[in-house]
This record gives structure tokens, C-alpha cells and sequence, in this order.
């Protein structure tokens, strides 16, 4: 994703000081950049494009100069040049050398001759004739091993990353607007990158997801109330079964919710060890897929299986169909084959926060554990006039004291009350993870799943509101959360590790990685988290003389 | 004279042991053979197709590497969820062959073992799940296109 990174980075560090050009512009400046904010030549556009490629070779090569440079005073040209900000950027690599300490008698910045700010490029040939010999022996004096760029290599910017740094720009020029409420700049941006989109490859890399972002963009100024209905509650326009349908082709394509699954079975399984009667809350059950590997876990345990019961919330099925009671029937069945005892519940409930404890049915012999796979960030949107839903649904959690609670959540900030952040991170989250899903050869599964993750997208970008309810939040933040509202960490063991390691060697793809993090694993793409897994258990009631939390007595049977 | 030197030639042809009539030995000899190998004993003759089509051959050549033989009570569970000839093509070749890249003849450990129990315990539900929903195998991750 090497263009949208350089973009990025010149994106971000020009984010508040570019003004937008409404005057009069030259004939020659490129328009759809200065539609960004930036001026450019059109003639000067690939030799501009070159140099940016040169410096983020540079930045990615030489992160010790990047933070010399952060740090030191050197002056910082206006980037809505960028002919002359990315060459003074250069030339800035050039000549602050990280400088190994048992050379002292080299200089440790050396001034560099002065670079002409407005560069007059008049064919490339000359511009890489009087850079190179210059820049190699810059490099023989100092002994700095980061450029070594050869500059018979730079290889000419094709009109493809081009217009993918273009997009990623026109995005974020795009979302700012839209945070500052100029909607008639953010539709015609949107038509720019429509139009855009037609010369870049969309059937992968950053061309298929700036599509589904211009998308997700567009519903929002266009259509915002009926955005609502795509990207809105479970079971709006979306039915019950499409949902599922594309949850369990995502779980067939990549390795994200087999991890959370067999982390959590492992979780569980430790949590259970010793005890007769254990009852399993399942916040989303979907098709039941977490729990044939438990209760096969369960029925090979030593010692023998317990009696399980297992209690699946779900949203209701229209016309009829118990699905729920359905997938009920199957567990039983291969329960039965394997000998476990096993008793199924269903809850049909439209949203988490409408589902109460005494629908669950906790008797207080048994081990209670509670399992929630991307359900928990569902609540956290709240209604001034209400007590937030997430406090409330925590608090009857408590209340069961489960023995478990397995939380697995996405690793990403998407609840951040500022547009322009909120987007920013979701279009970095959602490239990482749809560079991920690029190593999957299955279809139909790989194409469900990016609809999947285009629903996502969208209710992010698009929704606002109760509407909105991919209310994403890091690890850390739902471990303060958790923390206050009165749970205390378990520590995932070594043996969710190792489970967790070698199921994703099964998987072709390398580039899968999988942390520990003070005993909550998550699971991550090129060393970028994506998802992550945690344990926790109810923290003693410090007002309680005994230590306990009081135990939830229901002997309601009546709906 | 020409019938008697035909009936010596016959008595000399005819082997003195008939491997298809110890079949207890047979079973010996096939228990240690690997799985592709035992697919092709199981095309020799319809004796040697039913022997291989015997579940307890499977079960040997799953469990041949382990270290510790597993606890009693994985049979019923495994014949339960389709048999070990199933869990070999399944899980058990798959899982060997990604796992361990270079040498196929190491011991595998009981996680090893774990994992492929439940990776065919989800097999098991999905077929079973059958037409509904979706068809699709979440262990096709771990086949290559070309199988069994």
C-alpha cells in the first residue's frame, strides 16, 4: 500500500495549513490538485510524483533521520507547493546523517547547498544528471547507508499510483469538507473520484477500497436518511439471513473469527475445568459455528463432559422461521452424538440492550460464561435521555458473576466524535484488512466477505447516531471500561497462544501475525492489530464484607 | 509324458505361501504402510479394498506419531463425526503436510491432535448445516485445490 502510505504522510502534515484555492487558478496548475489544496504544475506532476516516491523510499528507509528531522529547526516550506516542499524535504535526508558515535570527527549536519525553491523542471534527464553525482558524494563523505538509491532505478510514477495517491488525497480533502459542512465541495470531490476511479484498477489494492470509501462517502451526503437503512440495525431492509450469510463466508475467507472462536473455546474450556453444570451465553449466535469445537473440547476433556446449556441471543427471524430453535436442533444433534448432555435456549431480541437477565435463566449452581464476538461496541452509541446502554447490559453481566466473559472486539478506533478522525482511521483499518483478505482464492467466500466488510464501512462512514453502530474501540479502551465497570482481567494462558499460532500456519497466507499483550492475544496483519481477544471475570465487590457479588436470582418463566 | 511335465511345472509355479490367507498378517503389514500407499493396496483386490476400508487401519495411521496414544474416549467421538478415514483425509493429512514442511515422519503433539479434532468436529456441523445456508467447507482453507 505504498502510495496511500506516502500520501499519508504528506496528507497529514499539511491537514491544517492548506488553504483552499477559491480564486482564479493559473491554466497550468493542475486542477484536480488544487481542488486539494495543492499547487502544481500539470507539466511538473511526474517529476513530482518521482520525487515523492524518492522520499518515502527515504522515510521508509531511514526512520532515525525522520525523527532528527521532526526535531530539528529546520524551516518547513508550505506543502501546498509540493514541487518545492518535497524537495526540501530531500535534500533535508541528504544531509542529516545518523552518525555513529565512534566517528566524531565527521560534521554532524552538514549544509547542504541551497536547492533553487522553485524548481523549474524542464526534462527528466537533467534533473537525475544533477542530483546523482551530487547525492553519491554526499553519501561517500558521510557514510550514510540510507539513500543508496541508484538513480538509473527510479522507475517512472505510473499514471495508476498516480491516480491512486490522487484518490486517497481527494478522500481526505473530501471528509474534511464534510466535517466542516461544505457539502457542495464534497459532492463535487466525489464526482472527481468517481471519475478518477475509472483509470485505476478496482479489483484490488487501494483503487477496490477507495471505491467502497467514495461509496460510503457518497450515501452519506446524498442519501443520509436512507443510509440508515443499509448500514442501519440488523434487521432493517437487511434481513436476519443475509446477515448471516455473509458472516459465515467471512469466517470462511479469512482467519479473524476462527481465531476469536477457537480462542475463546480455549478460554472457556480452562474457565469450565472441574465443574458439573456450565451454561454458555452466546450474544450473537449466528449459525452456531463456535460451538461444535467446544462441545467436541468438552466431550474429550478428562473427567468426562458436563451437562451444557447453551443460550443464543439473536435477532428475530422474519416471516416466520425459528432459526434460532434451528441451529439449536443441529448442536443437539451433534451433541448427542458425542454424548454430551446438552439443553439449548434461544433469546430473540432485536438489540443487545433489549435483552434481560432473567430471559437467560442463570440457575446458581452452574459456571456461566459469556461470549461476545464484535457485540459489545453495538452499545456503546448513547441517547442523552437514557443511562448508556453498554453500563446497563455490563451491570446484569456482573450481576450473573460468570465465571468467563470473553470479550473479542476490533482493534481500531472508529468512535472518535470527530468525522475527519473517525474516517482517517477506518481507512487505514479497513486497507490493512482488505490487503489481508487479498490472499484469499475461495469464492464465492472472498467477494460475500467484502460486502461484509463494506456494510461495516459504510454504517462507520455513513451513519451517524443511533444509526451508527460500528462503534469501534481499542483494546485499551474497552480494558478501562471493562476495569470500571467492575471486571478484572483473566490472563489468556499459553495454550490459546499456541492454538492461536498454529491455526494460522494452516492458513497459505503468511503475513498473519498473532501478539500477546499482558494476556490478551490479538490477531493482526503485517504487525497491525486487528482484531483482539480478552477474558475477564467480576472483580470482588469491595462493599460487600465478604467479597461477593450477589448472585442474580430469576425464577421468571413467563415472556 | 508331455502331462507330467506340465503338472511339475505347475507344482513349481504355485507359490508355497498365500499372503491373502493370513490375513491377520496382512492387516500387520498394511497397519504400517502411509496413506497414499494404503489407497493403492486398497485398488489390489477386493480382499485388500475391504481390509483398507476397516476404520481401525485409519485410526493406526492417525495416531501413529503421536506420542502418547490417545485416551479411549476419542473413538466414539471420532466415529461419531464420521470415522478416521475421514478425519485423515480431512484434518490429519493437511494439517501434517502444512505443519511440518520438510519431514513428515516427526512426532505430533497433543495440541496438534486438539486442533484437528475440532477442525473436523466444525466439518461434521457444516455438512450437517447441509443445504440451508451455505454449502460451503470452512476447511477448505487447508485443502489445495487438487485433493484426495
Amino acid at each position: 500500500m505504498s502510495p496511500y502510505d506516502s500520501a499519508t504522510s504528506a496528507g497529514s502534515s499539511s491537514g491544517s495549513s492548506y488553504a483552499s484555492s477559491s480564486t482564479t487558478k493559473p491554466a497550468d496548475i493542475d486542477g484536480l490538485l488544487a481542488g486539494a489544496g495543492y499547487k502544481v504544475r500539470s507539466s511538473d506532476l511526474r517529476h513530482v510524483a518521482q520525487r515523492l516516491e524518492r522520499l518515502e523510499t527515504a522515510m521508509v528507509n531511514s526512520p532515525v533521520e525522520l525523527s532528527q528531522l521532526a526535531s530539528s529547526d529546520t524551516v518547513h516550506y508550505n506543502p501546498s507547493d509540493i514541487a518545492s516542499w518535497v524537495d526540501s524535504l530531500l535534500s533535508e535526508f541528504n544531509h542529516t546523517p545518523s552518525l555513529p558515535s565512534d566517528l566524531p570527527d565527521l560534521p554532524d549536519i552538514v549544509v547542504g547547498p541551497g536547492i533553487n525553491p522553485t524548481v523549474k523542471i524542464e526534462g527528466d534527464a537533467t534533473w537525475m544528471d544533477h542530483d546523482a553525482p551530487h547525492q553519491q558524494q554526499q553519501q561517500q563523505q558521510q557514510n550514510v547507508q540510507s539513500l543508496t538509491i541508484p538513480p538509473n532505478q527510479l522507475t517512472v510514477v505510473a499514471m495508476e499510483e498516480d491516480s491512486g495517491i490522487r484518490l486517497v488525497h481527494l478522500l481526505m480533502t473530501c471528509a474534511e469538507s464534510m466535517q466542516r459542512g461544505e457539502f457542495s465541495l464534497a459532492g463535487s470531490l466525489i464526482e472527481d473520484m468517481q471519475s478518477l476511479l475509472r483509470r485505476v484498477n478496482t479489483t484490488c489494492g487501494i483503487g477496490k477500497v477507495a471505491g467502497y470509501f467514495i461509496d460510503a462517502l457518497s450515501r452519506r451526503i446524498f442519501t443520509p436518511q436512507a443510509s440508515g437503512l443499509f448500514g442501519g440495525s440488523v434487521s432493517g431492509s437487511a434481513s436476519a439471513y443475509e446477515n448471516e450469510l455473509l458472516y459465515h463466508h467471512f469466517y470462511e475467507a479469512c482467519p479473524y473469527l476462527k481465531f476469536a472462536h477457537f480462542t475463546a473455546n480455549q478460554a472457556i474450556l480452562e474457565a469450565f475445568d472441574g465443574h458439573d453444570c456450565v451454561h454458555v451465553i452466546d450474544f450473537n449466535l449466528m449459525h452456531g459455528l463456535q460451538w461444535p469445537a467446544l462441545i467436541q473440547a468438552l466431550a474429550l476433556r478428562p473427567g468426562g463432559p458436563p451437562l451444557l446449556r447453551l443460550t443464543g441471543i439473536g435477532p428475530p427471524s422474519p416471516d416466520g422461521r425459528d432459526s434460532l430453535r434451528e441451529i439449536g436442533l443441529r448442536l443437539a444433534e451433534l451433541a448427542r452424538s458425542v454424548n454430551v448432555r446438552f439443553a439449548f435456549r434461544g433469546v430473540e431480541a432485536q438489540r443487545l440492550e433489549d435483552v434481560k437477565p432473567w430471559m437467560l435463566q442463570v440457575n446458581s449452581k452452574e459456571a456461566v460464561a459469556v461470549n461476545s464476538i464484535l457485540q459489545l461496541h453495538r452499545l456503546l452509541g448513547s441517547d442523552p435521555n437514557r443511562s448508556p446502554p453498554i453500563e446497563i447490559v455490563l451491570g446484569w453481566i456482573r450481576q450473573l458473576n460468570p465465571k468467563i466473559m470473553t470479550v473479542i472486539e476490533h482493534e481500531a478506533n472508529h468512535n472518535q466524535p470527530g468525522f475527519m478522525d473517525r474516517f482517517t482511521e477506518s481507512l487505514y483499518y479497513y486497507s490493512t484488512m482488505f490487503d489481508s483478505l487479498e490472499a484469499c482464492t475461495l469464492q464465492p467466500e472472498k467477494a460475500l466477505a467484502e460486502i461484509y466488510i463494506q456494510r461495516e464501512i459504510c454504517n462507520v462512514v455513513s451513519c451517524e447516531g443511533s444509526a451508527r453502530f460500528e462503534r469501534h474501540e481499542p483494546l485499551a479502551k474497552w480494558k478501562s471500561r471493562l476495569g470500571q465497570a467492575g471486571f478484572r482481567p483473566l490472563h489468556l494462558g499459553s495454550n490459546a497462544f499456541k492454538q492461536a499460532s498454529m491455526l494460522l500456519t494452516l492458513f497459505s497466507a503468511e503475513g498473519y501475525c498473532v501478539e500477546e499483550n499482558e494476556g490478551c492475544l490479538t490477531l493482526g496483519w503485517h504487525s497491525r492489530p486487528l482484531i483482539s481477544a480478552s477474558a475477564w471475570q467480576a472483580a470482588p465487590d469491595a462493599n460487600s464484607p465478604l467479597g461477593i457479588v450477589n448472585h442474580h436470582h430469576n425464577n421468571h418463566n413467563a415472556l | 509324458m508331455q502331462q507330467m511335465k506340465v503338472e511339475d511345472k505347475e507344482k513349481e509355479k504355485k507359490p508355497k505361501f498365500q499372503m491373502n490367507d493370513h490375513i491377520d498378517i496382512l492387516i500387520e503389514v498394511l497397519k504400517r504402510l502411509d496413506g497414499p500407499s494404503l489407497g493403492v493396496a486398497a485398488c489390489v483386490c477386493r480382499l485388500w479394498c475391504t481390509l483398507t476400508r476397516s476404520d481401525s487401519l485409519w485410526e493406526h495411521l492417525c495416531f501413529r506419531h503421536v506420542s502418547s496414544p490417545p485416551p479411549s474416549s476419542v473413538r466414539p467421538v471420532v466415529v461419531a463425526l464420521g470415522g478416521y478415514k475421514r478425519l485423515y483425509m480431512v484434518c490429519v493429512r493437511p494439517v501434517l503436510s502444512r505443519l511440518r514442511n520438510s519431514n513428515s515422519e516427526l512426532v505430533w503433539t497433543r495440541d496438534e491432535v486438539q486442533l484437528s479434532l475440532s477442525l473436523f468436529c466444525v466439518d461434521y456441523y457444516e455438512r450437517r448445516l447441509g443445504g440451508g445456508a451455505t454449502s460451503a467447507s470452512s476447511l477448505m482453507f487447508l485443502c489445495n485445490p487438487v485433493n484426495v
